[in-house]
């Protein structure tokens, strides 16, 4: 009977390994994959492998991942150590006080960690900022002191050392507790200084505490997103950052490939590490008496008086090896100098940024936002420090009202010359002294036409009865209330709150009635590509790549409804104050080049307004594939003049009408 | 002696008030101020908390998931401890590594996996399509990505080991004695189970149930990823202030506050059955 119960919990245990492994596997699985998805297999394959390590975001990010865990592990371990041997010389009653208030960032959620940290940082940096400038004023320092500070590496690592202090003590003191405090005394009575007791006495009887503490530190950064994603600010991301920004859009295998290998290594060290001990206690069972190894030898020789200096000296060299490492890792994670690029997801040919940093020299720190008002939120909260953003026309106007923007230079854009007379000079811009336009495009409806009887020609298909759980829901304000304003035959812009809130409620009724499957922004991708929704609202240069992509069975077409629809331009806009001004300007020269243009246009199918570029396309399509350009394709990417005439652009709303989007935006979640 | 290693204490005293504490401070802070629009000056308002009405259906539901994944995750994690405890140390050391190592995967990439899993038209999905259960039920698909199952799945997958690491710990170092002693007093295995074994692995289970609980009821990750964005939590609503769609970092710092002293609140009145006992370490 007992032999039964033990399989019963075997496999159950077998279960839950199971359970935890099988998405792992899976991910491992499809590194492998010869396709880009993640759910269809196309054959063996290991070219993933070789464009992870060409992926220079990813390994950036690994390295950053990798950087600041052992820096916050190596500061937390000894601070952490250092802080639990004072806590238990503490009397009780100071110690639990004390110990109550180390709880908290364990007991806390992450999210109320990072969203704290983020705010302490911020309102340092206000307070900072009056300093310095104060003090550069008075002219009593050589140097001007920087008066700028944003959120980066160094807000995020000292978040990490902050929330693994706590870990690090949690682990040491256990030891302390048991450790017989008569040792210190004894030793110390034996003639140690206090130093040599601590060397002597106190660290070998604490070492697995803090072993342990380390590991556990280690494993929290590495696990770590939410507190990161708060604290790092804009320009150094993670691999989890990088991972969560990618979800949204596509994520290649590349990532898979990059979790299968650190996966794999610490397999290996786990396997290594149990082998050695299982050997180690079938030697202890047989009571073998067996030769000192190497390394036993070796440690016993070190451990004698007059090899000391070795041993100062093997430290030495274990630090300076730790100092390398991370000097290397800072070394492949900043060169100067960086122009700090701010767009969004999959919109732009990478080849550029490498083309433009062969030229010049300058690195490009490319970044991704998800939308405009995520954008304009990551600007408020001073965790940005781009130099070039993005932004599309509405928020553009939003942006020079509030004065974020700096004037352009355009004597240093030669290439400015080369815009569309059409694209200059509009509404949000009408000197056009801040912006250089990067793309323009259409919104329109993007449908899987297997998955819809009729061609969906008006936005009310949106809210269609017919197609409930299979529509996909713009997740930004302004575009998910744009389709409905347009469906009842209002103005987008109109600031009149009962037509809004009129229009909310056509989403939000439709949203009860369990129509949408969700609410997406770049995850439309792989939703509409692997015919998981049928009809999505979206760009046009978007449905050409989806269309490009889809797989098979799914036959995906876009159609600007009879209402009308949206058009929009981005545009390139440079942050006041941005501290790389003269790059910023290099780059926005070089993108709005033909060459960079024509590529881009290649890569993400949103039409240029360039006008050369727009001209030379389809020229361009047939030397490159060798096959005539779609005539209906390119009507798509660049709307010929009468369908821009039936769309309107977004202007900039008043303070009080975003507050209301935002307000109903968030009831739509409730 | 005693006093001169006081002062190690000191640097990580100041340490935590910069960091721990008044991170906190400035967050009340927030909480209680919000922008006028106008003059853009902040203003001392109470209005952060009484608009948050609105959002109770947020609120309700966030602790709802939450606790059901808890409530699975301790369904399985007690078992599992608790039988992997009476396996060999080999087995144990084992068990125990390959509990930690899908930690030093980052959870988005496992919950990523399951999502191709999970997709209408993902594994699961092609897998029911191939064996012929859509037929049968003659559906297209299953839908389980953006529901609210998906996202309970989503906790209990990614928190599960940090239920199994403290009730395993506690279990491992239950005093055989007591379980003989009861034994030879005449106690039957389920009254032993009862009696003894449960009483004592409370601390790892209460700890156990703190370490899942907490960020489960403040994952934004998760529920953005397995809910589709349509199952709105708390910890969505939060990073919708801050650095999502809805910029009001004040809003933001009310709800961490309201949502810190309510787990606050069930930790105290947990920890409270725990009677004062120490609390489970993982590992």
């Amino acid at each position: 009977m007992k032999k039964q119960s033990r399989f019963g919990g075997r496999l159950f245990i077998g279960l839950t390994f199971l359970f935890l492994y099988l998405p792992i596997f899976l991910l491992i699985v499809f590194s492998f994959n010869a396709g880009d998805s993640s759910a269809v297999w196309k054959g063996f394959s290991l070219e993933w492998y070789s464009a992870l390590f060409h992926n220079r975001l990813i390994m950036e990010s690994l390295y950053t991942t990798l950087l600041v865990s052992l820096l916050a592990t190596a500061v937390a371990t000894a601070a952490g150590t250092f802080a639990a041997i004072g806590l238990y010389s503490l009397s009780k009653r100071r110690r639990d006080a004390l110990l109550v208030v180390n709880d908290i960032p364990m007991m806390n959620a992450d999210i109320v960690t990072g969203v704290s940290l983020c705010l302490f940082f911020v309102a340092f940096f206000q307070g900072w900022g009056a300093f310095a400038q104060w003090l550069n004023e008075q002219g009593w320092l050589p140097f001007q002191l920087p008066v700028r500070l944003t959120l980066g590496f160094a807000t995020m690592l000292l978040a990490h050392i902050a929330f693994n202090i706590p870990y690090v003590i949690l682990n040491v003191a256990p030891k302390l507790r048991q450790m017989d405090k008569n040792l210190v005394d004894a030793a110390q009575d034996l003639g140690c200084t206090w130093m040599q007791a601590f060397w002597k006495v106190i660290l070998p009887e604490i070492k697995p505490g803090i072993v342990s503490g380390a590991l556990i530190a280690f494993t929290m950064s590495i696990d770590d997103f939410v507190i990161s994603y708060f604290t790092a600010g804009s320009a150094t991301s993670t691999l989890a950052m990088r991972i969560y920004s990618m979800t949204k859009k596509r994520i290649t295998p590349e990532v898979n490939a990059v979790s299968t290998l650190l996966f794999l290594s610490v397999l290996a060290l786990l396997v290594l590490n149990n082998v050695r001990e299982i050997r180690q206690e079938r030697r202890a069972d047989r009571q073998e008496v067996r030769e000192p190894s190497f390394f036993e030898r070796l440690s016993m020789r070190l451990s004698q008086p007059s090899w000391r200096w070795v041993r100062r000296g093997g430290l030495a060299a274990a630090a300076c090896a730790f100092v390398a490492v991370v000097a290397l890792l800072t070394g492949a994670t900043w060169s100067q100098p960086v122009v700090n690029v701010c767009s969004w997801g999959e919109y732009i040919d990478e080849d550029l940024i490498i083309q433009f940093e062969e030229e010049t020299g300058t690195r490009v720190n490319y970044q991704t936002a998800e939308s405009n008002e995520a954008l304009y939120s990551l600007l408020k909260s001073g965790g940005a420090d781009y130099d070039v953003i993005v932004p599309s026309d509405y928020m553009i106007s939003q942006l020079i009202e509030e004065g974020m923007l700096e004037e352009l230079d355009y004597s240093q854009i030669p290439n400015f010359e080369l815009i569309d007379r059409r694209f200059r000079n509009l509404p949000y811009d009408p000197e056009n002294k801040y912006t250089v336009p990067y793309t323009w495009g259409t919104l329109g409806i993007i449908y899987n036409a297997n998955m819809v009887d009729e061609e969906p020609t008006t936005w009310g298909a949106l809210y269609d009865d017919r197609y409930a759980g299979n529509v996909l829901l713009i997740n930004n304000s302004r575009d998910a209330l744009a389709a409905a304003l347009f469906h009842l035959g209002y103005s987008v812009n109109t600031t009149d709150e009962a037509q809004i809130r009129e229009a909310f409620e056509l989403v939000a009724d439709a949203n009860r009635r369990g129509v949408f499957q969700g609410k997406v922004m770049d995850q439309v991708f792989q939703k509409m590509e692997g015919g998981n929704a049928a009809i999505a609202t979206y760009y046009a240069g978007d449905y050409l790549s989806m269309a490009d992509n889809q797989a098979e069975g799914v036959d995906l077409r876009f159609v600007i409804p009879e209402e009308g629809g949206n058009w929009f331009v981005d545009a390139m806009c440079v942050l006041k104050d941005a501290p790389h001004y003269d790059d910023a300007m290099e780059w926005i020269n070089f993108i709005a080049s033909t060459k960079a243009n024509l590529a881009n246009m290649d890569y993400i199918w949103y039409a240029s307004p360039n006008k050369e570029a727009l001209e030379q396309y389809p020229a361009y399509y047939e030397e490159e594939y060798g096959e005539e350009l779609d005539p209906e394709l390119y009507q798509i990417m660049a709307a010929p003049a009468d369908v821009l005439e039936r769309c309107e652009m977004y202007t900039v709303l008043p303070p009080e009408t975003r507050a209301l989007y935002n307000e109903l935006w968030i009831q739509l979640g409730t | 002696m005693r006093n001169k290693r006081g002062w190690f204490a000191f640097p990580y005293v100041i340490w935590m008030a910069l960091f721990v504490v008044i991170p906190i401070v400035i967050m009340a802070v927030y909480a209680f101020t919000a922008t006028d629009s106008a003059t853009n000056a902040a203003q001392a308002t109470l209005d952060n908390f009484t608009g948050m009405g609105l959002y109770l259906s947020v609120f309700l539901r966030s602790f709802w998931l939450a606790i059901l994944a808890t409530l699975v995750c301790l369904l399985i994690g007690y078992p599992v401890s608790y039988w992997m405890a009476k396996e060999g140390p080999r087995f144990q050391r084992l068990a125990m590594a390959l509990i930690m190592l899908p930690m030093w995967m980052n959870f988005l990439l496992r919950t990523y996996s399951w999502m191709s899993i999970l997709e209408n038209n993902g594994l699961l999905n092609q897998f029911f399509r191939a064996v012929g259960l859509l037929d049968l039920l003659g559906v297209d698909h299953i839908q389980m990505i953006g529901t609210s199952g998906a996202v309970v799945l989503g906790m209990v997958y990614n928190y599960l080991p940090f239920m199994i690491l403290p009730i395993y710990s506690v279990i491992v170092k239950l005093d055989g004695s007591l379980i003989e002693a009861a034994r030879d007093l005449g106690a039957d295995s389920a009254r032993v189970f009862r009696k003894v074994i449960f009483p004592l692995s409370l601390p790892g289970i209460l700890s156990g149930v703190t370490m899942v609980f907490v960020p489960s009821v403040s994952t934004f990750a998760i529920s953005n990823l397995l809910g589709g964005g349509k199952q709105t939590m708390l910890g969505d609503l939060i990073e919708l202030q801050f650095l999502g769609g809805a910029y009001n970092p004040h809003l933001g710092a009310a709800i961490s506050m309201v949502m810190m002293v309510v787990v606050v609140v069930c930790m105290v009145v947990m920890n409270h059955f725990g009677e004062g006992e120490e609390q489970a370490v993982i590992m």
